[in-house]
């Protein structure tokens, strides 16, 4: 464990009777750095910030959190830690104020500065208008920035957010980024997202999760990089495979083809290209497509996390 | 401490902010005031020993639905993720919530002294006897409590807890009666001190012995306990 590091996770390995959902992961959070964590839906990300934050305990390894270990000073270190979890924890019949005194009490926040500390996490979080308000009655995206501003109080060295943008819309979303960006200055920060471009936008270093194992750390450019290098372009075509194929592999820029019988229509045939990230190959792939067959679709697509994914796990065998 | 405090104030908002608190309290006192009028006025009775036996009925009842929501509702809405990784000892957590269930219970006794108005208006009961037959409600609402504590933690599913929780209650509460089933003498002490009532019927009759004390408090205890270490071990 480097003497910078805040959260450190040595081996880690999570286990739910015979079923493993976290393997051998190893990563560290520095203080002032914001870590994207980055994987797609059960790759085991939740499971991990529950280790860090305490809520379960791994069943090999170590996780430790400010130099305590998380399996034995949970609770001493519980008082470091501002977690939100994936699905926000808000008691529905209390209204907004009284949940942060809650919150605020049992994180042993002194009676004199707790109602400062109140006022100053609504207002990074833009609560002030609901204050009064039971949970309840609150939309969805009132409840995650709740949940934010619950993990705020206290002003905690380390900060866990499982997904803390999801439900909230595009202006939130940006001002969500702004608050976590502020914080990440003087904070470990550990965020989690299956958003590529949340990383890339706030992120230092984004480790790269897939079925509970560690792909990859990298840094947003690297990302960007392999976001880059999956792009796909997707025709339907009437035409033979095996000279379609020879036609799209002659084309600059064009890495592989991918080729499958349309099951709705006779003759027709559904391919995918992988291709460079540089403009204009759609375009000399329709010329010459379009030439000898006839085209009836092409699109280019956005690049996808699970794509994204795969070129990682081949760089990794 | 005040991270016990902490949750007994949120214990508190939330049971005044949702029916429950309320339907309990009101089911009890209907429940006890009937059994009250009954004995007075239908049975002659000038005393409290048979509304104290009802109420001890009622308790075993409804006590499991004042703690089914106890942590059951924490794990079902989330909240369980942020009360756990607070910086709060599990014992701080089970203690914070025990406390806001025997206020509902308190408030309960606060209602039934209503009774007291009319018995003392009309007659003249014993009042060390009445006294002794409080303590033994609250002490054994208190056991009631915990072991229903004790299941609301064991499942995520409230019925689940209060089923579990009644069926425990009503097997405290009637194993007294295997007595008269046992030739062993020491089988028959043991059912005898494992008896929920029997201890109950100690007080009601003015008998505060320390005997009976120890039982319920030990019962509480050792289902706190467990419910502590629960909480630790599920991590």
């Amino acid at each position: 464990m480097s003497a910078s590091a805040v959260i450190s996770l040595e081996s880690v390995s999570k286990r739910y009777g015979t079923r493993t959902v976290i393997h051998d992961l190893s990563f560290e959070v520095a203080k002032g750095e914001i870590v994207g964590f980055l994987g797609p839906n059960g790759a085991g990300k939740t499971t991990t910030m529950r280790m860090i934050a305490g809520f379960t305990a791994a069943t090999a390894g170590r996780v430790m959190v400010a130099g305590r270990d998380m399996a034995i000073d949970n609770v001493e270190a519980a008082g470091l830690i501002g977690y939100l979890p994936e699905r926000p924890p808000l008691y529905d019949t209390l209204d907004v104020s009284a949940y942060l005194r809650f919150v605020a009490k049992a994180k042993a926040i002194p009676r004199a500065s707790r109602r400062r500390e109140i006022e100053r996490v609504a207002s990074a979080c833009h609560l002030e208008a609901v204050l009064d308000d039971e949970i309840f009655k609150l939309s969805k995206g009132y409840r995650q920035r709740l949940g934010l501003a619950q993990a705020l109080l206290g002003d905690p060295q380390v900060l866990l957010l499982d997904e803390p943008t999801a439900g909230l819309d595009p202006g939130q979303i940006h001002e969500t980024r702004e608050v976590i960006r502020s914080i990440g200055a003087e904070h470990a920060v550990l965020l989690s997202t299956h958003i590529l471009a949340e990383v890339t936008l706030i992120c230092r270093r984004v480790a790269i999760i897939n079925h509970g194992r560690l792909l990859a750390i990298d840094s947003p450019s690297g990302l960007q990089r392999a976001v880059e290098e999956t792009n796909q372009v997707a025709l339907q075509v009437t035409a033979e495979a095996a000279p379609l194929r020879e036609a799209l592999l002659a084309v600059d820029g064009v890495r592989s083809v991918d080729i499958r019988a349309d099951s709705g229509l006779a003759g027709v045939l559904t391919v995918e290209c992988h291709v460079d990230a540089h403009e204009g190959v759609e375009a000399a792939i329709a010329r010459a497509v379009a030439g000898r067959w006839d085209l009836h679709r092409l699109e280019r697509r956005q690049p996808t996390l699970e794509n994204v994914f795969l070129r990682y796990v081949r760089e990794a065998a | 401490m005040s991270g016990t405090a902490a949750v007994y104030q949120k214990e508190m908002a939330t049971y005044f902010r949702s029916p429950i608190a309320y339907y309990v309290v009101a089911v009890f006192l209907l429940g006890s005031g009937y059994f009250f009028l009954y004995n007075i006025f239908l049975g002659g009775e000038t005393a409290m020993a048979g509304t104290f036996q009802n109420m001890g009925i009622l308790l075993l009842t409804l006590a499991p639905v004042i703690s089914m929501r106890l942590l059951a509702a924490e794990y079902n809405a989330g909240t369980a993720e942020l009360l756990l990784t607070l910086p709060l000892a599990p014992w701080q957590i089970v203690l914070g919530k025990f406390l806001g269930a025997v206020t509902i219970l308190l408030l309960i006794i606060a209602g039934t002294l209503v009774d007291l108005i009319p018995l003392y208006l009309f007659g003249t009961p014993e009042s060390t006897t009445i006294l002794a037959g409080y303590i033994g409600f609250l002490l054994l609402g208190m056991a009631c409590l915990a072991v229903g504590q004790l299941f609301s933690t064991l499942t995520h599913n409230q019925i689940v807890a209060a089923l579990l929780s009644a069926a425990v209650l009503l097997g405290f509460w009637f194993v007294g009666h295997l007595q008269t089933f046992q030739a062993s003498p020491g089988v028959r002490s043991l059912v005898a001190y494992l008896s929920f009532s029997l201890h109950f019927t100690d007080f009601i009759q003015g008998l505060v012995r320390s005997e009976g004390v120890v039982f319920y408090l030990v019962i509480a205890a050792i289902s706190l306990t467990l419910s502590a270490g629960y909480l630790q071990w599920r991590r």
